[in-house]
């Protein structure tokens, strides 16, 4: 009965914290959006961007409220949570426009607020608070873990370092982990040890030329103040079939910290933000998965699966927004649409939409909006035509970041570069169907790659006397529009 | 598809390569040595982008409504009185004079009703092609894939029963399903369907320009030209509405013709596709011949920028895809016409 008194415990914590959130909404709105996706995605980059857009006034004609001149302006507020670590935009931000460099990577949860002044339809002036909250995506991965026991997640994450490409890169731990006796007395070192290893095989299979997605638990490759806690010092195991766990016994040790993982990371993740999120931007990089491989897209569609069926989704009514808030509106996004001609967009959105088909109709029968989207929050590239010979090739112009290799050649980040990336099929499904679908870097040799998306530098934008001009980007204006636009009706 | 016999390998061309050129047009590309020609494309982003402003909400009570509905419901109920009154005076004076009365009374207010409900049906239509027009205009600046779809859909339910576009309606039905991105699907629309119609639309207007022209020229009075105008206008607009899937009865045609001189009176001044001179030249060598031909001239003119206006009104898709018809494809025999009888 243990469990099930505490999920009654934990929702009516998420309902008291909703009631005393729909109070403060009646008198100040409020949208918390959060901004998600799997590391490298460019979440700091769109949050970055967004906010700058907002603030600065960006050139955004489809978002209908900045377009038409309804929003008298954005300001940041200051941050509403004192638990939570500001979002650093101004850094970011520098980094962006001033040093020519990718921000790092999230690695924590942030928040940041934004009011945004504005004139309704009707001519009333108003306020919307924007609070955008950004987390690193390999924590979504983890909530699917609350439904599970220790027993069916170390089946399941066996099964998977078994398959290729992963095997490889989890011969080690393997070979460890074929030593240990589950129902053998238990023993701090060969935890650690075992924790070690499976840590480095979950870190190796992130590398660029796997891009493997699904690597829960999320706190291994990102383990903040936790790391050499007993929280973080577990590992799968051989389980036998069946049969009672020995008191004493490793198996039972991994269990009790796989529990503790749990309770002390997960759930607090999911109750004090996950849960309270009105809107969601998942963002996605589809193209490391395509330069890596088709084993890569495929993980990168089951993470996808999972993150999907945590949403809280579902149509927002009175009762819900009092007790259960729900997320009503989900935007999958492939980010960095600026790495391919314009006119492999709508392949990008459709390969997306396949990966995302079994959650989208799910979300759309509880009643939630879901889209999704080709952008890039700041567009590094421009478009060119490339004629060699008798071909022409759609391509982008952009400078590609020091140490990226294409074509046998290394880049300095300083030539400019037109870039003929490869063709997206025209039929989605021709990318999933077996293994020789393509062939990414994972299965050889870098000029046998069908896909080669290179990382750009930031573009140049010339800063004027008032701060810096708009960041140029693609459709960044339609994903606000969807978004929040409702909300600035 | 090429990409399904032949995958293309990615590529890449530094620019500051020999090997490669780098061409800021098509032209000049092609007269390159060059082994790889890069031919950077326009960038679009960098353009403005015209916002057109929100009418501002209406706010408070619409005390004008309600005049004007009162006032309405006055003067109604005022003749329905009025018709009690003689029918009850026909009955006074003869059951069969009072049978006779109240059947016509019936008759008339049957008619009335089904009248009014067709300049309701017509008005409505016509708001509806308004709606799909902006709804289109939309779709096209946000490129939404949805909006893209449900405006076709409209277009589509629209247009079922004009005869000339089942082929171009089964066309773009097969193109449904398919991946365009919301722009791309009402052009595809606007070309599939559209370019029959607007055809259509340029000869009625053309035919009907010729034939005002003609008859000003020929005509004995002021007053019979003016008449003879009014009339073929009138008749242009509503074929052209017509034509479009809309069904305009007098409330709607006025409404029309109101829409089509308040579009002529926006753009009447700096239409960028016709020019100016030709019209002025066109009637200086016409009046010199003769000023009655000049005059004819002068309102096939009109006559054709008014049909103009028209189409642009009662066009259910923005101009986006196909070029607008320009007053010289509608005039230009009537100019040509007048040169060639100097």
């Amino acid at each position: 009965m243990a469990p099930v008194f505490s999920d009654i415990l934990e929702e009516a914590r998420i309902t008291a914290r909703a009631i005393a959130g729909f109070g403060g909404n009646l008198f100040n709105p409020t949208v918390r959006l959060g901004v998600t996706g799997l590391s490298r995605a460019g979440k700091t980059v769109f949050v970055t961007a967004l906010v700058h857009g907002l603030v600065r006034g960006g050139r955004f004609p489809v978002f209908e409220a900045l377009a038409s001149g309804r929003i008298a302006g954005a300001r940041l507020e200051p941050q509403p949570d004192d638990a939570v670590p500001r979002f650093d935009y101004e850094k970011h931000l520098h980094d962006l426009v001033t040093a020519r460099r990718w921000p790092d990577s999230t690695t924590r949860l942030s928040e940041l607020r934004l009011a945004i002044d504005y004139q309704s339809q009707n001519g009333r002036t108003r306020a919307l608070t924007l609070d955008i909250v950004d987390y690193p995506g390999e924590w979504l991965l983890d909530l699917p873990l609350l439904t599970k026991t220790y027993e069916q997640w170390s089946a399941e994450t066996l099964m998977l370092s078994r398959q290729e490409p992963r095997a490889k890169l989890a011969a080690r731990w393997h070979a460890h982990l074929a030593t240990l006796d589950a129902e053998g007395p238990e023993d701090e070192q060969a935890a650690l040890t075992s924790a070690k290893l499976f840590t480095e095989y979950l870190k190796a299979s992130r590398d660029e030329r796997f891009a493997m997605s699904l690597l829960p638990p999320g706190r291994f490759l990102m383990p903040g103040d936790l790391e050499g806690s007993p929280a973080l010092t577990f590992a799968p195991l051989d389980l036998p079939e069946l049969g009672p766990i020995p008191d004493r016994s490793l198996w039972a040790m991994m269990r009790r910290r796989y529990e503790a993982y749990k309770s002390a990371v997960v759930q607090p993740f999911f109750r004090d933000h996950f849960s309270l999120l009105d809107r969601q931007i998942v963002l996605v990089d589809a193209l490391a998965a395509f330069n890596a491989g088709p084993e890569a897209l495929r993980d990168l569609e089951r993470a996808l699966e999972g993150i999907l069926d945590c949403f809280r989704v579902g149509q927002r009514s009175f009762f819900s927004s009092l007790v259960r808030p729900k997320i009503d509106r989900i935007l999958f996004a492939a980010t960095k649409a600026d790495h391919m001609h314009h006119t492999s967009h709508d392949r990008l959105e459709a390969i997306l939409r396949r990966m995302t088909k079994r959650a989208v109709e799910r979300a759309q029968f509880a009643g939630a909006t879901i889209d999704v989207v080709a952008l890039a929050a700041v567009r590094a590239t421009r478009e060119a035509t490339v004629k060699r010979g008798r071909e022409t090739l759609p391509s982008i112009i952009g400078t590609p970041a020091a140490g990226e290799v294409a074509g046998g050649e290394t880049f300095d980040g300083k030539t400019e570069t037109a870039i003929f990336p490869g063709d997206l099929p025209a039929d989605p499904d021709a990318l999933f169907d077996g293994n020789g679908s393509f062939r990414g870097l994972a299965a050889g040799k870098e000029r046998d790659a069908d896909f080669r998306f290179l990382r750009f530098r930031p573009p140049a934008v010339e800063t004027t006397e008032d701060g810096a001009p708009a960041l140029p980007h693609i459709r960044l204006d339609r994903a606000l529009q969807f978004l929040i636009g409702d909300r600035l009706a | 598809m090429s990409e399904h016999s032949r995958h293309r390998k990615p590529a890449a061309f530094r620019l500051d390569d020999p090997q490669v050129t780098v061409a800021e047009h098509e032209d000049e590309a092609v007269h390159a040595p060059a082994r790889v020609r890069v031919i950077p494309e326009r960038e679009d982003a960098a353009l403005p982008v015209p916002v057109e402003p929100t009418a501002p909400a209406r706010r408070g009570f619409r005390w004008g409504t309600l005049f004007w509905s009162a006032l309405g419901g006055l003067v109604a109920l005022g003749v329905s009185l009025a018709v009690m009154q003689l029918v009850e005076d026909l009955f006074a004076r003869s059951e069969a004079l009072g049978y006779a009365g109240l059947a016509l009374a019936v008759l008339a207010a049957l008619a009335f009703l089904i009248i009014v409900a067709r300049e309701a049906y017509g008005l409505f239509r016509l708001a509806a092609i308004e709606k799909l027009h902006a709804r289109a205009e939309a779709a096209i600046a946000s490129d939404d894939r949805a909006e893209g779809r449900a405006v076709i859909h409209r277009l589509l339910s629209l247009l079922k029963d004009t005869p000339q576009l089942a082929r171009g309606r089964a066309n773009v039905e097969r193109h449904l399903g398919d991946i365009i991105d919301g722009a791309d699907l009402v052009r595809l629309a606007e070309r599939e369907l559209m370019a029959p119609l607007d055809q259509e639309a340029v000869r009625l207007v053309s035919n009907a320009a010729k034939r005002v022209s003609v008859v000003t020229a020929v005509s004995p009075r002021a007053l019979i030209d003016m008449g003879f105008v009014l009339m073929t206008t009138l008749h242009v607009v509503r074929r052209v509405a017509l034509l479009y899937g809309g069904r305009p009865g007098a409330l709607g045609l006025f409404r029309l013709l109101r829409l089509s001189i308040a579009h002529l009176a926006v753009t009447g001044g700096l239409a960028a596709t016709d020019s100016f001179i030709q019209q002025v030249f066109g009637h200086g060598v016409a009046a010199k011949l003769s000023a009655k031909l000049g005059e004819g001239v002068l309102n096939g003119l009109l006559t054709a920028r008014l049909g103009l206006a028209a189409i642009e009104v009662t066009r259910p898709l923005p101009f986006d895809a196909l070029p607008r018809p320009a007053l010289g494809t509608v005039a230009g025999d009537l100019l040509r016409g007048m040169k060639g009888k100097e």
